[in-house]
């Protein structure tokens, strides 16, 4: 079995170099056929490599699991987009219309979103996400029962265990936080000196551009794995209330990333990861696969909260009221409750912008009556709360892990529960501070500085939190991984908080506004909130997943090889920032005298990305042959640590009972939860 | 003995929709005398809280058995029940940023539309969901053969808004998508709905599918249930997007 195993990867391996020859011949003899040059035909041609790797990509899964899963998926997808673009190219043909174009790679741009769309649809029937509701939809019965193939092979088809969706989507992640990363070290690289050194400008701004939306779905799957691996268990359900729609939430994301990936090969764009019109509607054909992959995205986001509401609400064991609820559940509520909601605005924001250019409606152009400000309200109204999105669950698991590291109480738990849901919902009013410098109404200003300002209030409480579960704990000599990140998240998270509200004060904001230093603020907030709590999270429930635990000396490498570089990476941000260096631009004027500092930050990227390699060195070693740890790693009391890793398929054998608080490490004869065995 | 009850709640269903003609009526009449947006609002407010309430019976949300049971039919609807209202939500928020954007870019203006034509096709889909009610009614009173019918009728007036938007009203409007801000929120706003309209057709298709296989009961029909809360929505969405589109505002030509 184990034989068996092996050699499927390495067939696997040189299938994958084998596609990835094939897919670049075919695309290079394609590109050649159709315009009959071979002028641009050297074999690094961007779209013809990344049709390579595509199917270099299926090759390997093919070799690994056979034609099941996500390989049908991924094969359906590709016929998918083709007939939906070979139709709009027949319609367009039949009504006289201008049906092929050279510059968007031989389809026009309306037959490559239609067939996009259908190619989502066809991955959707494809791996298997949709068979049951269609099956409902004609009247039959299915059942909701888990039957899950043997082996890791269930991890690449269609699972309705919460489990094993919450491990797709963290894998997914990491695979799209590893491009997203690949990204910033390739433009990275080219910072390090004034001047193009081998970068096109064009392949700059699609690079810079792809890394933030790359970055971003990469954490909205992250945060949607560990909230769908950890809320059932933590509210000792069985499972997430809809199951099916768990399952496709998760799917839906697949080809999603597939399209959003692909605008790299299809011309690119240059508008940053917000899309701004009006060069959003001059941009190349790439811009278009890039919101229609958002959009498609967005809709992973919207249900998986939706189903994470009800399952909160519907699903809690006994005697689990809302104040023991664990803090990560509160946490995962307020996101969930931002992601169900303000998710449209970006999605019809982009679907405004794709009319324009498909359809010429001139939503943004303002010499019609369009207002490009109107595009901006719109998406901010997502993309502001959508970075608490990202940091809320983050936050929570910080709260989580301090006390049962320090073995004290969490100080202030009601407030700490509340203060999740204050951020949500004060970030509902905080949109307009992205604007102050866009030419919106002035008088716009000062309420929403105010507001953004006001976020601080909830965050501090979260702070003060922190400290004072700290303060006097007894923290053990040699710290824990996950409690090493629990930390650095604190200090990171607080260096990007101090260093928010210079931004949300319109006066310096007009200085600071689309400088180095937002790229630093920014990244702070994001490491902080959402990277060293993932990292946190990854170490310490790992066990729980697999039943073995990381290897601790290379946990200590990855944090302390991560964290000085991050923030020398950090700190030089903006510092060349507040020098006047912009955000965006590939290039600078040796004279601003920042070389020095750009090499250094470029030296801190390559050692984070090798902390990051550590990190899956380190995966493989323990999934490989790693130390058994079934019992409760870390003297932890809530639900999910009180039965054997791995967790069953069901979770609980037996309903438990929720009878004291959630955090009260240290107090003697102190009970949270109270699991009904024997007693029945 | 649940007949007893039929006639009450089809009469109830009846007087809602009376009422909510009748408001219909008064809107068209404030928007050709004294053009109050904020009467307009506020009737519209009025007519969407009606089919809310008593169509679509929000107030279900608030009914929770305590049954720990998680595979008893009851627990199952009040849970599915809870999950497809937070769509609908999910939903009006993409509806809320279509008005947004009409009122940024329109203002109080707008486009040169018929307004009788207007008016007409909100009758249509007010009726729909009058026989929409009907059918939910009939079908919650084990009126099997009732529920066909009214299902049907509501396809039908469905099918027939949308070939009075999408087959009279965009082939006469006197601009077309690309000419202006106004006429781009025009086809936006209405395209959108009548995408709405188009999958609750479908979705009504399948019910009544099922229905014929005798797949649904007196007790249990969350399936119908869904449809009916969707066709009622995307009745509230218009009942907010006619008056923005026909009635606020000054006319440009």
């Amino acid at each position: 079995m184990k034989k068996s195993s092996s050699r499927g990867f390495g067939t696997a391996l040189l299938l994958f170099i084998l596609g990835l020859i094939a897919g670049t011949v075919v695309a290079v003899l394609l590109h050649t056929l159709t315009t009959g040059k071979f002028e641009n035909g050297y074999l690094l041609d961007l779209p013809s490599w990344l049709l390579g790797a595509l199917v270099a990509v299926v090759a390997f899964l093919y070799a690994l699991i056979g034609y099941y899963g996500v390989v049908k998926g991924l094969l359906w997808q590709v016929a998918g987009t083709l007939l939906g673009a070979l139709f709009v190219t027949a319609l367009r043909a039949a009504l006289g219309m201008p049906y092929s174009d050279m510059n968007t790679f031989w389809f026009t741009e309306s037959a490559w979103v239609t067939g996009v769309m259908v190619g989502t649809l066809f991955f959707l029937a494809g791996v298997g996400a949709i068979t049951d509701w269609y099956k409902m939809a004609l009247g039959q019965t299915v059942s909701e029962h888990h039957t899950d193939v043997p082996g890791f092979r269930k991890y690449f088809g269609v699972s309705l265990d919460h489990k094993v969706i919450g491990i797709q989507y963290t894998f997914t992640s990491l695979l799209l936080l590893s491009v997203g990363g690949l990204f910033a070290l390739v433009f990275r690289t080219e910072l390090a000196q004034a001047g193009m050194q081998f970068l096109s400008i064009e392949l700059y701004n699609t690079l810079m551009s792809l890394h933030g939306m790359v970055m971003i779905v990469s954490i909205l799957l992250g945060i949607a794995g560990v909230m769908n691996y950890l809320v059932p268990m933590m509210i000792g359900a069985q499972d997430m209330a809809f199951p099916r729609l768990n399952a496709f939430s998760f799917w839906i994301a697949i080809p999603a990333a597939v399209i959003l990936l692909s605008s790299l090969a299809l011309g690119g764009f240059d508008t940053g990861w917000t899309g701004y019109p009006p060069l959003s509607v001059r941009a190349p054909l790439g811009m278009s696969m890039f919101f229609v992959g958002v959009w498609v995205a967005g809709w992973s986001s919207i249900l998986g909260a939706l189903n994470l509401i009800v399952s909160v609400l519907r699903l809690r064991a006994k005697g689990m009221i809302a104040f023991r609820m664990p803090i990560f559940v509160w946490a995962a509520t307020a996101t969930s409750i931002i992601s169900l909601t303000a998710t449209q605005m970006i999605g019809l924001a982009f679907q405004l912008v794709l009319f324009q250019r498909l359809l010429g409606m001139p939503f943004f152009d303002s010499t019609k009556g369009g207002n490009p400000i109107l595009f901006q309200h719109l998406f901010w109204f997502y993309s502001h709360p959508v970075v608490y999105v990202f940091v809320l669950p983050g936050l929570g698991v910080i709260s989580e892990l301090l006390p049962v590291f320090v073995r004290k109480p969490l100080f202030g738990y009601k407030w700490v529960a509340m203060s999740s849901l204050g951020i949500a919902l004060v970030g509902f009013l905080v949109w307009a501070h992205h604007m102050f410098a866009s030419g919106m109404n002035e008088y716009l200003r000062v309420p929403f500085m105010f507001s953004t300002l006001l976020v601080a209030v909830p965050t501090g409480v979260k702070f003060f939190s922190w400290v004072a579960t700290l303060w006097q704990g007894k923290l053990v000599r040699d710290l824990p991984t996950p409690m090493l990140f629990v930390l650095g998240g604190i200090v990171v998270f607080l260096l990007g908080g101090l260093t928010g509200p210079p931004n949300a004060t319109v006066s310096t904001d007009l200085h600071l506004t689309d400088t180095y230093y937002i790229v630093g603020h920014f990244h702070d907030t994001m490491f902080g909130g959402y990277i060293f709590p993932f990292f946190a999270s990854i170490y310490y429930w790992f066990p729980k997943a697999t039943g073995k635990r990381l290897n601790e000396k290379l946990g200590k490498w990855h944090f302390w090889l991560m964290t000085p570089s991050f923030l020398i990476l950090t700190l030089f941000m903006m510092r060349v920032g507040l020098l006047g260096m912009r955000r965006r631009i590939g290039d600078y004027d040796p004279a601003m005298g920042f070389g020095l500092w750009q090499m250094a930050m470029t030296i801190a990227a390559f050692l984070i990305a090798a902390a990051i390699l550590i990190f899956f060195y380190n995966i493989y070693l323990t999934v490989k042959s790693g130390e058994n740890a079934t019992g409760n790693v870390w003297k932890s009391r809530s639900p999910e640590w009180q039965v054997p890793s791995p967790m069953p398929v069901y979770n609980y054998e037996h309903e438990f009972e929720v009878v004291g608080e959630p955090y009260d490490y240290g107090l003697p004869g102190s009970v949270y939860v109270k699991i009904n065995s024997e007693e029945v | 003995m649940a007949h007893q009850h039929d006639s009450g709640s089809l009469r109830q269903g009846f007087v809602i929709f009376i009422i909510l003609a009748f408001l219909t009526f008064i809107e068209y009449v404030i928007a050709i005398t004294n053009q109050s947006v904020l009467l307009l609002t506020i009737v519209a407010i009025v007519k969407s809280g009606m089919v809310l309430y008593y169509y679509m019976h929000i107030s279900k949300l608030g009914e929770n058995e305590d049954s720990t049971d998680h595979h008893s039919a009851e627990w199952k609807l009040v849970t599915n029940r809870l999950g497809f209202w937070l769509f609908i939500l999910s939903d009006a928020f993409l509806f809320a940023g279509l008005l947004t954007t009409r009122f940024n870019l329109l203002g109080f203006t707008r486009p040169d539309l018929d307004r009788n034509l207007g008016l007409i096709v909100t009758g249509v889909l007010l009726i729909s969901s009058f026989f929409m009610n009907r059918a939910e009614t009939q079908m919650a009173h084990g009126d099997q053969k009732g529920f066909l019918i009214s299902t049907s009728i509501t396809m039908l007036l469905g099918i027939g808004f949308l070939a009075g938007v999408v087959g009279v009203e965009w082939q006469r409007a006197p601009f077309s998508a690309g000419d202006s801000a106004m006429s781009a929120v025009f086809y936006m706003m209405t395209g959108m709905h009548a995408f709405h309209v188009l999958t609750g057709v479908i979705f009504l298709g399948v019910v009544l599918n099922n229905a014929r296989k005798g797949l649904y009961t007196a007790e249990n029909h969350w399936a119908v249930e869904a449809a009916t809360v969707y066709w009622h929505f995307v009745d509230v969405v218009w009942i907010f997007f006619y008056p923005a589109l026909y009635l606020i505002g000054r006319l440009v030509q």
